[in-house]
């Protein structure tokens, strides 16, 4: 779930600030004419009917192509000068005293930047800067920076060895910028402060008592900069005062608990994350003074928000800027490259080039410094069980979040975290507070996880210890507890559709690394005195999706055949141009021939939006939902896990719409020709029964007919040839009707234009659009993926040094639409989730990546031989009917990892560890103090 | 102003010859690359010689080869030497499309092996001075996943785990008949 902070009230083709706006990413056919050789493949090379054989984008990727906007220059594209501009940021390092400038006499005369850019310029000048990302984006002189590693400067030179020598003799340099008075830290109030709190009724079916979804969600008073909650809560007080109510008795029964219920309380921590996308953050762009366009090559996982944004930091500015051209590259990120304020230093530094193109691109001592980061949890749980029943009865989890100097996403990801806290696991009741607090830190902000990684985490490492309190199997603990089909998570809201995690726990138990745990620890140990080992297990499920997710897509047939996918997703490398182009081939019997992502240029779906998704008020939505154009929200980044699901939603029913609409009738005029109907007339035609077999359509026995002969014959009838959709996605689907062909069928959409033929884009006048009800923002998650984790290891009982031997998950994620890209981030997650547990940390302040002098030398990521490479292994969930939607698995993969490593450590040293990472340091501290 | 000190540089880029360029005296090779022949391939990581998104190969008169670290590596170090990059291995054609890849890249390919890709050049070129080794001296196959891991093992992905560098990089090597049986 994400907040966007602005209003905003903004058109997919141009923008309300006037100035026009296009999208053309690097990898797509249209700029194809830019760079060669293509980024994807063709078609019959990579993929048949049948499934992928390779990447689309796999050939230029391995063959060192130009796919990444970092790899582009100026010479790289067509109309641009030839002479490339660089461009570095000036950073103040501490946050203690305020900024008075700074001093560039260090550099010689010939090394000196041809162009300085302060906050002075960006006043003088009129530029603004999204709000989102405010203050101060170049802090004045007098203030005091926010966070360590604030910028004060950008710094242009419009020759790359002269910006080379330049920055050579900058870098790490702390003397640069004069400090005066010390002030402290900066202090502000939260970012964002929640509590959410559910009394279940008599059974996990019965009505809530008191929930989110079907109360409210509780706000705290702010004082001092902390939550407040009241004092003496009433029942009869208002709704927030109830909620409190009910978590005043929680607290009350869980200090004073029944006889045989066990309370369990303990505190984790979790580590300060670098994401470490391989890609730093940059961009490259010019200002062309003749036509008055902005040209900008930019590496970004939300092209829409940095393209609107951009136009509107330049409404109003001296920038006769009259055009924008954003091309955005494939990328990495993680989600580091969501909502990311770099761009918008890019853009500026395009602007002061002076005529000249401006790359801004980070170093990774650079990219330590500034970039997003995942936020460190600090949670103190407690969950009380019935030692009779084994049954959880009370979980109460309050959580600080460090958010770092700049608000990115730190409320968002405190509410995730918070609300994912329950794990896989039914819980009676619940009181959930969580509170997002700025800091001098590096901000903070969406990286894989987004707070679900903290939480879950700590939760199976808890229900670990539980299950060894309570001296019963830790998977049979979780099996008397599972969250099974039907029931409330701890804000009220049922799952959708079943729950398949007590498959994998019955997986788990028999598999040999756990069955076997113990006879072969023991084994071991005697065989080797210097190890410890020991084997964990972890099981989580995550939601997959925003609660305000907006994909579109378009499907185009052309009279040969030839099909054409338009997605708004991006792909940053999680194979979501490949998986994309396959979910056509339900529809249109094989895989889309052409894909462009990143594309934010829908000029036949005239939508327009206003309000906050998710704060607006029903009223407001009924009032604004009766203006056929109104939709809650335009468009989605690429994050969230969203592109198996609901970036496949889009394209799914595009082209379900020209399988529907054009391509079947088109068929039963076919299988129709002849006297008396043909022959289709001796049998009976039912959608339902239609098939694509080796690229052609057939049903109830008539001849298969290949599809370049269907789509001339839906071109030649004038039927539907090209679909392109909207849709919104609130925890469910808004739809409405829309008039087709004399029907009026509702579809799970909010907005849909249709080529007939060869015509032009025809826009679907929608009916009795329902946009799910707000309240449904309460839920804040029903769509959820399951993995299990076991893992095998070993410690050196010298060196606290862990060696992971092997490990086995499980993943459901329904219909995978490529099973070897699941499996790959299947893998990628567990090695992340293996640095997060035991490699990755890094202080938060003075010391810390904001002081500019971090890098991968003492940031240890996983390398191969941290990830049992040889020796791992895993078993995709079969679908329970290939109707089983695909879902979104990028995150969850790297949660369980985490608990089961924490649970084996202490199977094999007798120590519970809650601070993450567990080091050798902690490790040689717990066993010989 | 005090100019900056340069001189010229000659080498070869995958077969084909390059300069003299007058260059700092002090440019890195993968500035050179990147900026000065726009090859973009070979990707800056860390600029510490450690995460090896970077590597280029450097083929010796003897016909061995070896990996070398271009973004701690001067360009002149490489005057008068030969180099292969990541843009150096497949075959183009007249179109300049990718016409055949090399036996590394292919199973790369096939094996789902990279994601983002970022680090793939590094791989490519790691396992393709792997695979020119064993050419001259074949692995017994009980060493061969520890030669793999030896070979590979200081690379560094964030996307993938490593599982399908590695297994890609095996299934080459036997293919190519690089394991002694036995």
């Amino acid at each position: 779930m994400k907040y966007p902070r602005l209003s905003r009230r903004a058109f997919l083709k141009g923008s309300a600030t006037g100035i026009g706006i296009t999208v053309a990413p690097l990898g797509s056919r249209a700029f194809a004419a830019l760079f060669e050789p293509r980024v994807t493949a063709a078609r019959d090379q990579w993929a048949s009917p049948s499934g992928a054989h390779f990447r689309i984008d796999a050939i230029s990727k391995v063959s060192g192509a130009k796919v990444f906007a970092r790899d582009i220059r100026a010479r790289d594209m067509p109309g641009w000068p030839q002479q490339q501009s660089h461009a570095m940021l000036l950073k103040a390092t501490r946050a203690d005293r305020t900024y008075q400038g700074f001093d560039l006499s260090l550099l010689d005369d010939g090394l000196q930047p041809d162009r300085i850019v302060t906050s002075a310029d960006l006043e003088q000048d009129g530029v603004g800067f999204p709000e989102s990302h405010g203050p101060d984006p170049l802090l004045p002189e007098g203030k005091t920076p926010l966070f360590l590693g604030h910028p004060v400067a950008i710094l242009i030179w419009h020759d790359f060895a002269r910006y080379r020598a330049a920055k050579n003799a900058l870098q790490f340099r702390d003397d640069l910028i004069r400090y005066g008075a010390k002030t402290g830290e900066v202090e502000r109030p939260p970012y964002g402060s929640f509590r959410y709190v559910r009394v279940g009724g008599e059974t996990p079916y019965d009505p809530d008592v008191f929930s989110s979804l079907k109360d409210s969600d509780l706000f705290p008073t702010i004082k001092n900069r902390r939550p407040v909650w009241p004092d003496d809560p009433s029942l009869n007080g208002d709704i927030g005062e109830q909620g409190v109510y009910h978590a005043r008795r929680m607290q009350d029964t869980l200090d004073d608990p029944p006889d045989n219920w066990e309370v369990f309380q303990a505190r984790y921590t979790t580590p300060y994350i670098e994401p470490a996308a391989l890609e730093p953050d940059n961009g490259n762009g010019w200002l062309d003074p003749d036509t008055g366009t902005l040209n900008f090559v930019v590496a970004t996982q939300c092209p829409f928000e940095s393209a609107h944004e951009t136009a509107r930091m330049l409404e109003g500015s001296r920038f006769d800027v009259r055009h924008l051209n954003v091309h955005p590259g494939y990328t990495v990120g993680y989600g580091s490259k969501d909502h990311n304020i770099f761009v918008y230093y890019a853009v500026i530094a395009a602007l002061y080039g002076d005529g000249h193109p401006v790359r801004l691109a980070n170093d990774r001592f650079e990219q330590f410094q500034s970039g997003i980061k995942r936020h460190p949890f600090d949670m103190d749980y407690r969950l009380a069980v019935d030692r009779d029943s084994l049954k959880f009865q009370i979980f109460r989890a309050h959580m600080d979040v460090n958010g770092g100097g700049r608000a990115n996403y730190s409320a968002s990801v405190a509410a995730v975290g918070a609300t994912a806290a329950q794990s896989v696991y039914y819980l009676p009741r619940s009181d959930l507070a969580t509170t997002a607090y700025p800091s001098r830190a590096v901000e903070a902000g969406s990286m894989r996880g987004y707070g679900t990684l903290q939480t879950m985490a700590a939760t199976e490492m808890m229900v670990d210890e539980l299950a060894e309190r309570l001296d019963v199997d830790p998977i049979e603990l979780r099996r008397a507890n599972v969250l099974e089909a039907g029931m409330k998570n701890t804000q009220g809201a049922i799952p959708g559709g079943a729950i398949r995690v007590g498959e994998m726990l019955d997986k788990a138990e028999r598999h040999p690394l756990w069955k076997e745990r113990t006879e072969r620890r023991d084994k071991r140990q005697a065989e080797d005195p210097d190890h410890l080992y020991g084997t964990g297990f972890a099981v989580s499920h995550k939601d997959f999706g925003t609660g305000a997710e907006a994909p579109m897509a378009s499907v185009e047939i052309d009279a040969e055949g030839r099909i054409r996918l338009r997605q708004i997703a991006i792909d940053m490398g999680t194979g979501t141009a490949t998986s994309q182009a396959m979910n056509v081939v339900d529809f249109l019997g094989r895989p889309a021939d052409d894909i462009k992502t990143g594309e934010t240029d829908w000029p036949e779906l005239t939508l327009e939006t206003s309000g906050n998704p998710y704060t607006m008020q029903q009223a407001e939505q009924d009032r604004l939902s009766r203006n056929p154009r109104w939709t809650p929200r335009l468009a989605s980044p690429s994050s969230a896990s969203n592109s198996a699901y609901y970036s496949s939603h889009a394209t799914r029913e595009a082209a379900r719409l020209v399988f529907r609409h054009g391509l079947w009738p088109a068929a039963l005029s076919i299988w129709g020709q002849g006297i008396y109907g043909g022959q289709a007339n001796p049998y009976v035609m039912r959608l339902e029964d239609a098939r694509w077999v080796e690229g052609h359509l057939t049903a109830s026995g008539m001849t298969p007919i290949p599809l370049a002969k269907l789509a001339a014959k839906a071109h030649e009838m004038g039927l539907v040839t090209a679909a392109s959709v909207h849709a919104f996605n609130r925890w469910s689907w808004a739809s409405a009707e829309f008039p087709l062909n004399d029907e009026a069928p509702r579809l799970p959409l909010d907005a849909v234009a249709v080529k007939y033929g060869d015509d032009d884009y025809h826009l679907l006048d929608r009916r009795d659009v329902r946009y799910p009800d707000v309240q449904l923002n309460n839920a804040h998650v029903t769509y959820y993926s399951p993995v299990a984790t076991l893992v095998d290891l070993r410690v050196n009982k010298g060196s606290g040094e862990v060696e992971i031997l092997e490990h086995y998950s499980w993943v459901e994620c329904g219909k995978p639409i490529v099973p070897e890209l699941v499996k790959g981030q299947l893998e990628g997650g567990i090695a992340m989730g293996i640095g997060h547990a035991l490699l990755e940390e890094m202080p938060l302040y003075e010391d810390g990546p904001g002081n500019g002098t971090w890098n991968v030398n003492r940031y240890q990521l996983p390398l191969a031989r941290h990830c049992a490479v040889w020796k791992q292994g895993s078993e995709i969930l079969p679908p329970l009917s290939d109707t089983d939607p695909a879902k979104g698995m990028g995150e969850v993969v790297m949660i369980p990892i985490v608990g089961a490593i924490v649970n084996a450590l202490a199977h094999a040293t007798g120590q519970r560890f809650r601070d993450l990472p567990v080091t050798p340091e902690r490790i040689k501290e717990a066993l010989h103090g | 102003m005090a100019e900056l000190s340069t001189r010229p540089l000659r080498l070869t880029i995958n077969g084909q010859a390059v300069g003299p360029v007058e260059i700092p005296d002090d440019l890195m090779m993968i500035d050179f690359l990147h900026e000065y022949q726009g090859l973009t391939g070979s990707r800056l990581g860390c600029g510490q010689g450690i995460c090896r998104a970077c590597v280029v190969i450097l083929d010796h008169d003897d016909g061995t080869s070896e990996e070398m670290r271009i973004c701690i590596t001067g360009a002149h170090f490489f005057h008068g030497k030969r180099i292969r990059t990541i843009e150096g291995h497949a075959e183009h054609g007249d179109d300049g499309d990718v016409v055949a890849l090399n036996p590394i890249q292919r199973k790369f390919v096939d094996h789902f092996a990279f994601q983002c890709s970022y680090c793939a050049p590094g791989f490519v070129n790691a396992a393709t001075v792997l695979v020119e080794r064993l050419e001259r001296e074949p692995v017994a196959r009980a060493d061969l996943e520890a030669t793999i891991d030896q070979a590979l093992g200081h690379h560094i992905c964030r996307c993938t785990g490593y599982v399908r560098y590695y297994q890609a990089a095996k299934a080459a090597i036997e293919e190519l008949g690089l394991v002694k049986e036995g």
